[in-house]
């Protein structure tokens, strides 16, 4: 044979031989064979392959725990209840986890890796949970930087939710991203449109989903959601609602009220909604806004700018929204029903809301929020 | 500037996917430590600090939040914060910082940056690669913040 051929011909065959060995020892060392996942107290249990994480597992039996980042134990959105012992908390979870968390068992479910049978509490509302095939119907500028989108169900091709909940988005790869993301949005549509579901995404700076949905996806295309999620929905008392948005929070209120016009619902209630925009090119169904508080008297709409342009031509409340809300609080919302608060937004405006709401004697306990992070 | 083996690793997490999904590196081909050293050079040529520097982008922030999510004016610069969930770790492993982005606006010039890019320009004197969505260049920095 040529010697200069044999070199190589042996190296190689010595590669191959050693990644055959490693091959083999990784399906003996790495086979957990079949473990079984049981879901609160034996209400659901599968048998599953086991070596894979426990949020992707989940979904594949159509159990879909709420999760940001695609797994990468970067959001902290995935967590649930191991009663099971499953091995030590890892470093990557102890930052989402608090004491109490700790305490009680709970872990985040993609950073588990399913080597033995395992015991485990989610909320059962996930037991309602879809993933949705869709087409975009629609696209909408509705501000420079905030998106009205607005997608068609195909299959299934209904969903049932509450106003107030959220859905997450599939995004696939694109760009550098190479694997499929998801992220969560307030559902704005009403529940008796139940074959689409509309979304107000707002351009965020380097944000993967809100990049890919403003720049890429096109109306007809093809789409992914997962949903519902949450809990924030209108609580069923008589107080009168406080509601305080700015720019994409506006969506979980848009559902609200127009079910609350449509299906006469909760109709004891009186709602004041405080919108808080910078100036009016951030303002948006400023129109539809308006036109649904002179249909449904029980509604008042009171939107604030709190650096209006001259050329605005602003007539109405001006400041920031908390402040705003303050004055009214004090001076103009009548009080005999008791409040209650419902906040949408970025944790600090949602903090300075309850700062606003409770220095007014809204009890903490009755304050609602969707919190963005 | 030498690349350590602690930039060796913080550079390879920087990738795409590892961290976050786009990454810190853009579409920057450079040794991590010639990015950081090309970075140092344009600080002192502009007369910035690093430290200066930061203190100014987490007042910015600061104010900012004033604007509940929305955009404000803060001493003629239009400052929005947002928020996104969770949490992002330090490349260099020596910290974990609140998912946030901040973007500043002054005389055309924009600029946007999170915790993390403020604890890294800080510390590390990382700026990010050029392309990158959250890259602090020094030029943009010495006009909204300088």
């Amino acid at each position: 044979m040529n010697p200069y051929l044999l070199g190589p011909l042996v190296v190689s065959g010595i590669t191959a031989f050693l990644a055959l060995l490693i091959a083999l020892t990784d399906r003996v060392v790495n086979d957990y064979g079949t473990v079984v996942i049981d879901i609160n107290k034996g209400k659901k249990r599968f048998e599953v392959k086991g070596g894979a994480p426990l949020l992707g597992t989940l979904a594949s039996q159509k159990i879909f725990v709420p999760s940001a980042c695609g797994g990468r134990g970067s959001c902290g959105a995935c967590k649930c209840r191991v009663t099971s012992e499953v091995g030590p908390v890892l470093p990557t979870e102890l930052p989402y986890l608090s004491k109490e968390e700790l305490a009680d068992g709970t872990r985040l479910a993609c950073q588990i890796k399913l080597k033995k049978d395992i015991a485990i509490e989610v909320p059962e509302e996930l037991f309602s949970v879809k993933r949705f095939e869709a087409a975009v119907s629609s696209i909408r500028d509705l501000t420079y930087d905030i998106k009205e989108v607005t997608y068609a169900l195909e299959d299934p091709n209904e969903i049932e939710f509450i106003p107030g909940q959220y859905v997450q988005i599939v995004v696939p790869p694109y760009g550098d991203l190479d694997e499929e993301v998801q992220r969560a949005y307030s559902m704005s549509s009403k529940p008796g449109d139940r074959n689409k579901v509309e979304l107000l995404i707002r351009l965020v700076p380097g944000g993967i989903a809100t990049t890919w949905v403003h720049k890429h996806l096109k109306q007809g295309q093809k789409a992914r959601l997962v949903g519902p999620f949450g809990e924030f929905r209108v609580h069923d008392t008589p107080a009168t609602m406080l509601c305080v948005a700015g720019g994409s929070g506006m969506a979980p209120f848009w559902s609200m009220l127009r079910h609350m016009e449509a299906e006469n619902a909760h109709p004891d209630k009186d709602v004041w909604y405080f919108f808080g925009a910078r100036g009016l090119k951030d303002m948006f169904y400023l129109d539809e806004l308006r036109a649904l508080e002179k249909r449904m008297p029980r509604f008042h709409f009171v939107p604030a700018l709190s650096e209006p342009a001259p050329e605005d031509n602003w007539t109405g409340e001006t400041g920031l929204v908390t402040d705003v809300l303050d004055r009214f609080i004090k001076e103009r919302i009548p009080k005999e029903k008791g409040f209650e608060g419902y906040l949408c937004g970025s944790p600090g405006m949602i903090n300075a809301c309850i700062a606003v709401m409770t220095k007014n004697g809204v009890a903490e306990k009755d304050i609602f929020f969707d919190k963005f992070a | 500037m030498k690349e350590t083996e602690g930039f060796k690793e913080a550079h390879e997490r920087m990738r795409p996917g590892h961290i976050t999904a786009q990454g810190f590196l853009g579409a920057d081909g450079r040794p991590l430590a010639d990015i950081v050293a090309r970075d140092e050079g344009e600080f002192r040529r502009l007369g910035l600090t690093f430290e200066g520097v930061a203190a100014e982008l987490r007042r910015l922030r600061d104010e900012g939040r004033r604007g509940l999510g929305e955009p404000i004016t803060v001493g003629g610069a239009v400052v929005t914060v947002g928020d996104a969930r969770g949490l992002l770790p330090c490349p260099w492993d020596d910290g974990t910082f609140h998912k946030d982005s901040v973007a500043v606006e002054r005389g055309g010039t924009r600029i946007v940056y999170s915790d993390l890019s403020i604890h890294m320009l800080e510390r590390h004197h990382f700026c990010q690669g050029e392309g990158s969505a959250f890259r602090l260049d020094p030029g943009a920095l010495k006009r909204v913040v300088g």
